[in-house]
């Protein structure tokens, strides 16, 4: 597709989308077309780093107007040919779309790619952004709200008039503080749609193998748009379009899942949930030590969309060169979407065309410098409340500590660790389990102050080998001085 | 009016000192050249690049050339204009009010692995529409040098003769990169495609260096005649043609007004052939060549040393090394020794006129510097 | 003789909106505020840093603008770190000058915030020297906290004339619309609490990294605005390789031309916008601009002198501190307060009586500084 911004007496065109002509202060047209002739190709046989896999082509494309555009492609076209891009022809394909500046022309564009997705005046429909913790919009852990609004307008566009948006943040976070900080809330307000803190919600219970959902009944009873942001995941290698749907149950039963193995339950959660649209934002995205804040920008200004999430998560994967993740292929063999990637119909650009390598996240780095985590996949609430206690103490230098988090611990994991803290039910149970000897156990119940003033204890002590009475109750005085004088 | 006292270049190739070194020395040569003390200069004009990669990472540039001239009373600016910040800086300089100044271009491209400075390189072009669909700086060039050949019929045997007489040329350039190093058409024919069509050799060569030039008020025996900077699109498909650069047409018709003369009066030429197809496109847009004629004048060798138009004696970008931001400053090096009978083997009998083109990005950016031998 | 026909300001602020549309809109302001078409500008000087961490990747930066603005004329960019907005005016007035060309439009413009903060913050870093400073750890606040320890061991000034410094700061960005601290209230209370960067500064003792661009146009024809002087100096790069730490020569040498230009002397200055990326270089810069001897800038602080109703306000825009620093774009944006403050459009922040304006605006720690004055045309 080439789009161009042209002043009104069509001497003058942007490439970018600008309100209105610097020069008459008229009003701009906008000039699409979807059809273009190649006109010229080149075959580049060097590597870059944001282009990595060589050879490739890039495409001059010229359409009706005279417009001209590059594209890169791994295909050998003719110059002469003609250049569209196709629909889909299965449920299961995978588009990719890559922004040029204007996000609601290119969103557009892809959903009217898709096999078989209508929507019509009358439906009900429900957007699940995600929106784990306060975060500004450029740190690229939360949706993006230039896309969300993007996506609001194309729904009232198509006659649109019962639109909700719901999320429920990382266990431990309060979800209307992190809609407002990502400016999501500010979206809402302009379309004067409402935001459901799915966390207040009511439950309805379904069970698969034996397993019990309690999900919310907006879910339910709604047609879903996923819209996650595509990030790398410490405990899963990304967070995608199925991680994003982890947030439509209950606490407990999100403990349970994670308890019971998150990869071996997300793709069984999804089997009983209604079938949804996923809208991949990749318009920023997130690399190195995702899903939270520690995580970097990556800049990757492209959409993934699919009806098929393990799909659309694979896709992703592969693009960003990361290691193919453990729940992708239960979910395949459960026959909830395909992650075969030499079977999935891809549209739009070539998977191999946008290939370019993010940096995976490492499973044991936490906000300290000197403290490491040793995560057996803990629930959000645990993760998330060890994550906030190493970065109370950053500033403060220190002796290693291991921080064991989650029940999937193996005794590989302890190996040549020493200064083990265990914190949470699981993980003390784990290494009880194991015979490791940890020098304090910090449970959930204690205070939060409490527990970050225990830690620090430990960290700045060397010689601390184990945590007795005295340190305990010395730690819940402290805590409680301090409240007193609300110096934290 | 502004004369040239003096030029300094290094060598252009692999340097190990740091980028403030190699200005030191040129800076040094010129000032020997121009038989002139710092304390005399009022001005300095540094054109250099910056990169987070190029393991220097130095951006206030200009405290470092205070730092190493030792010196507080000259104010230093820094401009950057990709690879024509050389002829950029000049054209600054001389629209300045400084009686004495001092152009400085300087850039060290070897001190990174490639990956890095390929990546740099592409950060001249547009974001969205370039760089995120692989168009690396040659292949832009790529592009734009089919779209060439299919409007003028020229064929990469053209710029295979291109890039051999700037080889040629540079063969008796001892500042050169290829210097004393023979290469010969089969070199250039085989060597391995880049980015179709270009090959290997239609593609200037990175490498590191610095050159000098000390522009003054008072008459010298060389007069800059004409001074000329135009800025256009940042995409070259932006462009109505793609095969002609409206940079290079404007600043060329403003410079041969200011020095009153025509392509005709021209005797020699320093243009930026960063990719050997961009040397015939200029060819045209410098006025020597009819729209798709560039190609008859490779081809009855009119542009070869011993031709009547003699086009990059120093062995230009392909051949003498492309210090980005230097490149500017070193074609006018180029030029002033020819007009003083110091070119040595590469020596021209006609040097009365001499031009000079710079280009930026894909004709973004472009500078035509016209200057004449007056004698003395 | 130059004179100023408009300016333009985007807000400084964390929007993620790409460069091109903050451009796009400060030049629109800038050439509605001086009744100028866009047809009739001859020239550009751009200053932009060319971060490559803020996604944008732009480092040619004049054919960006020459797309956005549909113009073909000569464009060049000036970069120099904070000091970029002063450099490119500089170099656009000498080139007015030189030239004579009619309109010349000059850009300041910036993305910093655009990633994890130590992206911004390595690119500060690249600002100082490599070899001596960047391999020691020496981050831009650093550098500037060592230069205020050494001040205020020679001096009489302690961290709490500091904390006043950003009070004044703060509290005039408060009712500046365009400030990224615009109608947010900060007390003392705060600044002295707030967490230590490079001791002894602390968070509210640095400036903000922001997003932003700015953009005056200057010409040859006459207006309300005179540019009274104009003047770049150099210093060596390291504040440490100078003779003296606690006071920058190139401040000293850039006011004392500027001065003699406009032949008057620093008494004669109504208002200045002062560079305060920290708020100790606010106090050094008092006394390398000549407002009062060495070694008395705290006394300023503390009399109130530089306040708002004072005798002598400094910025009142807010300053870097409170207004925001998007680097290259500061510079302008001084120019934007001092031409709002001259032509009586400056609202709640209005100072009365205003003959002369001073902006000074400093690259580095003290590496690169201009000072520019504008006057009210006889």
């Amino acid at each position: 597709m080439i789009i161009r911004w042209v002043s009104e007496d069509g001497k003058r065109k942007w490439i970018y989308p600008i309100k209105r002509d610097i020069y008459t202060k008229g009003k701009i047209v906008k000039q699409v077309s979807k059809k273009a002739k190649v006109i010229g190709i080149t075959k580049v046989n060097i590597p870059s780093p944001m282009h990595p896999i060589i050879p490739y082509y890039v495409l001059l494309l010229e359409d009706e107007h005279s417009n001209r555009i590059p594209k890169k492609t791994m295909r050998e076209y003719k110059i002469g040919e003609d250049y569209e891009i196709s629909l889909a022809t299965t449920d299961g394909a995978v588009i990719i779309t890559k922004i040029k500046y204007d996000v609601y022309e290119y969103l557009k564009e892809s959903i009217e790619l898709l096999h078989n997705y209508g929507i019509s005046p009358e439906d009900k429909i429900l957007i699940k952004p995600s929106i784990i913790e306060p975060a500004y919009q450029y740190q690229s852990v939360t949706t993006n709200p230039e896309l969300l609004d993007a996506l609001i307008t194309y729904l009232k566009e198509k006659g649109i008039k019962d639109i909700v948006v719901a999320e429920q943040a990382m266990l431990g976070n309060d979800t209307m503080a992190s809609a407002k900080k990502a400016g999501i809330l500010d979206v809402c307000k302009k379309h004067e749609i409402s935001f459901i803190d799915l966390a207040k919600s009511e439950y309805i219970e379904k069970t698969y193998d034996n397993f019990n959902f309690r999900i919310a009944r907006e879910i339910l009873e709604r047609k879903v748009i996923n819209l996650p942001v595509m990030k790398t995941n410490s405990q899963i290698v990304i967070s995608g379009a199925m991680e994003n749907m982890l947030r439509i149950v209950d606490e407990e039963t999100q403990k349970k899942m994670f308890k019971n193995d998150i990869e071996k339950t997300l793709p069984k959660l999804i089997k009983v949930v209604p079938e949804f649209l996923s809208i991949g934002d990749a318009t920023i995205g997130l690399q190195a030590q995702g899903p939270t804040l520690l995580g970097e920008p990556a800049f990757l200004n492209m959409l993934f969309l699919s009806k098929d999430p393990v799909a659309l998560d694979a896709v992703f994967t592969e693009a960003s060169m990361l290691k193919k993740p453990h729940y992708l292929k239960i979910a395949d063999v459960l026959g909830v979407g395909n992650c075969d990637t030499e079977k999935i119909e891809v549209i739009g650009d070539e998977l191999e065309a946008i290939k370019c390598p993010l940096k995976a996240a490492e499973n044991n780095a936490s906000a300290h410098t000197n403290m490491k985590l040793i995560d057996g996949k803990a629930n959000p609430y645990i993760f998330n409340i060890a994550l906030k206690m190493t970065a109370k103490l950053v500033g403060l230098l220190g002796e290693e500590v291991n921080l064991v988090i989650g029940s999937f611990i193996t005794k590989e994991m302890l190996q040549k660790k020493s200064r083990l803290v265990a914190y949470g039910k699981d993980a003390i149970e784990q290494m009880e389990k194991l015979g490791v000897k940890a020098i304090a156990e910090i449970p959930e119940e204690m205070g939060d102050i409490e527990k970050v003033i225990l830690l620090k204890s430990i960290l700045q002590n060397p010689n601390k080998e184990n945590i007795t009475v005295a340190d305990n109750l010395k730690s819940k005085i402290i805590g409680l001085g301090m409240k007193v004088r609300k110096k934290f | 009016m502004h004369y040239i006292k003096g030029v300094g270049m290094t060598r252009f190739g692999v340097h190990v000192k740091t980028t403030q070194e190699l200005c030191y020395d040129a800076i040094m040569e010129a000032l020997d050249d121009a038989d002139m003390p710092l304390s005399e200069i009022d001005e300095i004009i540094i054109a250099k690049g910056d990169s987070a990669n190029d393991g220097e990472r130095q951006r206030l540039f200009q405290g470092v050339m205070s730092s190493i001239l030792q010196d507080e009373n000259i104010p230093i600016i820094r401009v950057t204009a990709a690879c024509s910040g050389g002829g950029a800086a000049l054209w600054n300089i001389i629209n300045s009010q400084a009686k004495n100044s001092l152009v400085v271009g300087v850039d060290k491209l070897t001190s990174a692995p490639t990956k890095y400075v390929t990546d740099n390189l592409m950060m001249a072009s547009e974001r969205i529409y370039e760089q995120a669909e692989g168009l690396s700086f040659p292949v832009q060039n790529a592009l734009i040098a089919q779209q060439y050949m299919i409007m003028s019929g020229a064929t990469i045997k053209d710029f295979a003769l291109v890039a051999l007489k700037n080889h040629e040329n540079a063969f008796d350039n001892p500042k050169a990169r290829f210097y004393k190093k023979k290469i010969t058409l089969e070199m250039i024919k085989k060597s391995p495609v880049v980015a179709s069509p270009l090959r290997l050799f239609d593609c200037s060569i990175s490498v590191d260096g610095a050159a000098a030039a000390i522009i003054s008020k008072d008459k010298t025996d060389i007069e800059i005649a004409g001074s000329s900077l135009y800025v256009d699109r940042l995409p070259a498909f932006e462009s109505e043609d793609m095969t002609s650069w409206q940079g290079t047409i404007l600043a060329v018709k403003s410079a041969y007004n200011q020095a009153g003369i025509t392509p005709k009066d021209v005797d020699f030429v320093e243009l930026h052939d960063a990719f050997t197809p961009v040397e015939l496109m200029a060819y045209e847009d410098l006025g020597f060549a009819k729209k798709g004629g560039g190609k008859k004048l490779i081809r009855n060798g009119i542009t070869k040393i011993n031709g009547t138009l003699p086009v990059n004696a120093s062995g230009g970008l392909k051949a003498k090394g492309h210090p980005v931001s230097a490149t500017g400053v070193s074609q006018i090096y180029e030029i002033v020794k020819q007009m003083r009978g110091q070119a040595e083997k590469r020596q021209l009998d006609k040097t009365r006129v001499g031009l000079v083109h710079n280009v930026g990005g894909v004709g973004s950016t472009v500078t035509v510097h016209i200057l004449r031998h007056i004698g003395g | 003789m130059v004179y100023i026909k408009g300016t333009g300001m985007s807000k400084f602020d964390v929007s993620q909106d790409w460069s091109y549309e903050r451009i796009y809109d400060c030049v629109n302001e800038a050439l509605d505020s001086g009744n100028v078409s866009l047809e009739d500008i001859d020239a550009v000087f751009i200053s932009s840093s060319e971060a490559e961490s803020n996604g944008e990747r732009q480092k040619h930066t004049a054919p960006m603008i020459s797309s956005m603005l549909k113009k073909k004329i000569p464009m060049l960019t000036v970069p120099a770190g904070c000091c970029g907005g002063g450099a490119a005016l500089w170099d656009a007035v000498s080139f007015q000058k030189v030239n004579n060309a009619r309109n010349v439009l000059v850009i300041g413009f910036e993305k910093l915030v655009a990633n994890i903060s130590e992206k911004a913050t390595d690119e500060m870093l690249r600002g100082g020297e490599r070899i001596y400073e960047q391999a020691e750890g020496l981050i831009f606040p650093a550098q500037n906290a060592l230069v205020a320890q050494q001040y205020m061991m020679k001096y009489d000034a302690t961290s709490d004339d500091l904390a006043l410094v950003a009070l004044k700061n703060h509290e005039n960005a408060f009712d500046n619309p365009k400030a990224r601290f615009y109608k947010k209230k900060i007390t003392l209370e705060m600044i002295k609490k707030s967490p230590v960067v490079a001791s002894p500064l602390r968070l509210f003792d640095c400036s903000i990294p922001c997003n932003g661009a700015a953009a005056a146009i200057i010409s040859k024809d006459k207006t309300d605005i005179e540019i009274a002087g104009s003047a770049l100096s150099t210093s060596k790069l390291s504040s440490f390789e100078r003779e003296n730490i606690t006071s920058w020569n190139s401040t000293i040498n850039a006011a004392k031309t500027a001065y003699e230009q406009a032949g008057i002397t620093a008494k004669n200055i109504d208002i200045a916008e002062v560079h305060d990326a920290f708020t100790p270089v606010e106090l050094i810069s008092y006394e390398d601009l000549g407002f009062c001897c060495k070694g008395e800038g705290a006394r300023l602080i503390r009399e109130g002198t530089v306040n708002i109703n004072g005798a002598f306000p400094t910025n009142t825009s807010g300053g870097l501190k409170a207004k925001g620093h998007p680097i290259s774009a500061t510079g302008v944006s001084q120019i934007y307060e001092l031409v709002l403050q001259l032509r009586n459009q400056a609202g709640k922040r209005q100072v009365d009586n205003i003959e002369y304006a001073l902006a000074h605006n400093i690259g580095g720690a003290g590496c690169v500084t201009t000072v520019h004055i504008l006057r009210k045309s006889q």
